[in-house]
């Protein structure tokens, strides 16, 4: 006798009933992929601007490692004393802060970075459409502009005065606010002279970890950091203030599923109760009864598993095409992560329908209902 | 000929029937409602904790950079003289310069966002409650928001470094904590260090008993204002439009979650009562009767799973204060009254199922074995 079929049949037998348990669970574990998904995309989006700078290290003011939600100045001489550091190529300095660009009765919070328009050192990565920003210029985000309904040449309100729009950046907008681009000089006027961070490229033969302790020796009332460490500082933020929230969501969705799960493997048992009793009168040991329910178990969270991920695929399509600026991104550690947690949940679900199988009086079968 | 009494008696023997079952479905309800609470009351508390700052400075008025609408999230940038101009205008009784600006530190390895505000000791704008210990009263002492201290065990007479300046501790703030971020309060000449911008402000704050005329006037003289009110607006929007998205997204997932687990629950209990079903539509009874009770099986089981959800979002409400005190959760008669609407739309659209299953059973199933 082959024990798989038997599972799978007494559990898909009423494909409704199936559906709904499937449904259920999938959707609960969806809950957690999504969550994490949110975030996951949310930590794309916020480094998205310091992984595209092609520079090594960067300098910002003392104990400041990150930029979003963050300030940092720094005196505007720092720039040539880092660019005397020995081992640095070219040092050029960006201005940054956060604010709000308008246009009309439209808003969006944005980065605003001015940058030096001549070596292009910090501007937007990639320009879709239109040129770098000269004087009372700006470059906006593609996203940017489709939500503030503008488009190259408008005016739109940067830094509390007006701007027109010389050309369209990409990949700048995340969930939490947009980017543009200004010339430096532009920012320094409404903004003051101090510098925000300062981008260095090492010369040739000078590795990034080593430009780091040179510029700390000489400069130690400022941070030096390696690009991908500044990177990684970044995601940190989004990963250390999501954590908690993240806890308790995914606690909640877990007893959720876990629920789910022991409530369908329990009627999926109960409704079949006299099935098991002919089984057991027949003399099937009682491992065999539990490989039925744990195979029971195994198809229901295997089955809710992968369409779990399929909709959250699908879910994270809708919700980029319906609101542009929240991603969502499935990393192969959460769903390896959901994985692992559902054969726990799996597990705990099967214990009570087991319980009623092994416990269940094999006469019952010759009574008129078991 | 059948009469239509003990309806209410069927729908409720059916359900109690196998308890383990009910206990498991209202469970997993509960659960779901518990989220939707919950993810209801969190969002209501962002919302709140959104213009916390413009709700408590005590000012009627703020005066901003031209451009800047929000006090979360942007940097205004204002010539220090402003406070002068302000306080000469008729119709002012006080104005106050104060700096605000996120910054990110660095504790246990831990990134820590928060909301610093420098203003002038002993003046308007600093901490509106202490828990514990004093205002500031120089340039080397901090107020920190007891709940960010208490995380990151942070305590009076410790020093908190921020921009490569170290701070004293000398008194906790409540009620200063958004959800996640904690106020630090400074003053405002260490502020004017930090970010290296002397001689300038962000925001003046005034006080005044004619707000409206005060603000006319002030806009008069080319400064750009806003009522407390239209400021906190300004910050809960600017907050629905980066939580407003995902929080949707998760009450709706958790809503189909619920409507799954209704129709699982109640599917289950009619599919093992087919043939009683088919005992009472033999003697007669329509399928009005029959959808009826099924449906009252649904709003039965979804309104159990609304109340126990209820006891457990009041329990994880009262885990989550004490464990994580920055996550307001509150909860309003209309979140009480959406979480029933959903209920019973869940209930609805739960029983559409099961109910097709019972309106279709054969009368004659009754008359065969099982």
């Amino acid at each position: 006798m082959n024990t798989v079929p038997f599972a799978r049949r007494n559990l898909l037998q009423d494909r409704r009933r199936a559906a709904l348990a499937i449904g259920g669970l999938s959707v609960a574990l969806v809950l957690v992929l999504l969550l994490g998904g949110v975030f996951s995309g949310a930590l794309g989006q916020v480094t998205n601007y310091l992984r595209h700078l092609p520079v090594d290290v960067i300098v910002s003011q003392r104990d400041v490692k990150t930029m979003h939600m963050s300030a940092s100045a720094l005196p505007p001489e720092t720039v040539n004393e880092v660019a005397r550091v020995p081992g640095v190529a070219h040092a050029r300095a960006i201005r940054f802060t956060t604010n709000t660009i308008g246009a009309g009765n439209r808003r969006q919070l944005s980065y605003v970075i001015g940058y030096d328009t001549r070596s292009s050192l910090g501007g937007p990565h990639r320009l879709t459409t239109g040129h770098a920003p000269r004087v009372g210029e700006t470059v906006l985000d593609d996203v940017a502009a489709d939500q503030l309904h503008v488009k190259v040449g408008d005016d739109v309100n940067v830094l509390g005065r007006t701007f027109r729009i010389s050309g369209l950046s990409t990949g700048g907008t995340s969930i939490t606010n947009t980017t543009a681009f200004i010339r430096t000089e532009d920012f320094a006027a409404r903004r003051g002279t101090a510098v925000s961070y300062i981008l260095v490229s090492a010369q040739p033969g000078v590795s990034g970890g080593e430009l780091v302790r040179r510029i700390q020796a000489t400069l130690p009332t400022t941070t030096a950091q390696t690009r991908s460490d500044m990177v990684s500082q970044e995601g940190h933020i989004v990963r250390d203030m999501s954590a908690d929230i993240m806890r308790m969501m995914n606690v909640i969705a877990f007893v959720i599923a876990l629920a789910v799960v022991a409530l369908t493997l329990f009627t999926a048992t109960n409704a079949k109760l006299r099935e098991y009793a002919v089984v057991k009168a027949l003399g099937a040991r009682p491992r065999r009864l539990v490989g039925v329910v744990m195979s029971q178990a195994a198809w229901t969270i295997g089955l809710a598993f992968v369409t779990s991920i399929a909709l959250t695929f699908g879910i994270g399509v809708v919700v980029g095409a319906v609101s542009p600026t929240v991603r969502i991104v499935v990393e192969p550690g959460a769903v390896l992560r959901l994985g692992l947690v559902t054969v726990v949940i799996g597990l705990v679900g099967a214990l009570i329908p087991l319980r009623r199988v092994l416990h269940l009086d094999p006469n019952s079968v010759f009574r008129r209902s078991a | 000929m059948f009469r239509a009494t003990g309806r209410v008696g069927l729908a409720r023997r059916d359900l109690v029937a196998d308890w383990r079952r009910l206990l498991v479905g209202v469970l997993a309800i509960g659960l779901a409602m518990m989220l939707i609470l919950l993810l209801g009351g969190l969002w209501q508390g962002v919302k709140t904790q959104a213009s916390i700052y413009p709700d408590h400075a005590g000012a009627q008025l703020f005066v901003t950079q031209r451009g800047v609408a929000n006090f979360a999230g942007e940097t205004s940038t204002l010539p220090r003289s402003t406070v002068g101009i302000v306080r000469r205008a008729a119709g002012v009784n006080w104005a106050a310069a104060v700096r605000g600006q996120f910054v990110v530190f660095d504790l246990h390895a831990q990134k820590v966002a928060a909301y610093v505000v420098g203003y002038v000791p002993n003046g308007r704008g600093g901490p509106w409650q202490l828990a514990e210990g004093r205002a500031i009263r120089s340039d080397g002492e901090v107020v920190v928001d007891r709940s960010l201290a208490d995380r990151h065990g942070l305590g009076i007479g410790e020093l908190l470094s921020v921009g490569g300046q170290s701070f004293r501790i000398v008194g906790l703030s409540s009620g200063t904590s958004a959800t996640m971020t904690g106020f630090v309060f400074l003053s405002h000449d260490a502020a004017d260090r930090l970010l290296q911008a002397p001689g300038t402000t962000s925001y003046v704050l005034v006080g005044t008993k004619t707000p409206g005329a005060t603000a006319a006037r002030l806009v008069k003289l080319g400064l750009t204002v806003f009522t407390r009110q239209q400021l906190a607006a300004n910050d809960r929007a600017l907050a629905i439009g980066i939580f407003g998205a995902p929080i949707t997204l998760m009450v709706g997932v958790a809503a189909v979650a619920g409507t799954l687990i209704v129709a699982l629950t109640v599917y289950a209990a009619v599919t093992d009562r087919r043939r009683e079903y088919g005992v009472i539509k033999a003697i007669g009874a329509g399928r009005l009767f029959i959808v009826g009770v099924v449906v009252r099986q649904a709003i039965v089981l979804s309104l159990a799973g609304l109340a126990v959800g209820g006891v457990m979002f009041w329990l994880t409400r009262s885990l989550l204060h004490s464990w994580r005190p920055q996550f307001l959760i509150v909860i309003t008669t209309t979140a009480v009254l959406s979480a029933l609407i959903a209920a019973i739309v869940m209930a609805m659209l739960a029983a559409v199922l099961p109910a097709r299953q019972v309106a279709n059973a054969e009368p004659a199933s009754v008359y065969r074995g099982a």
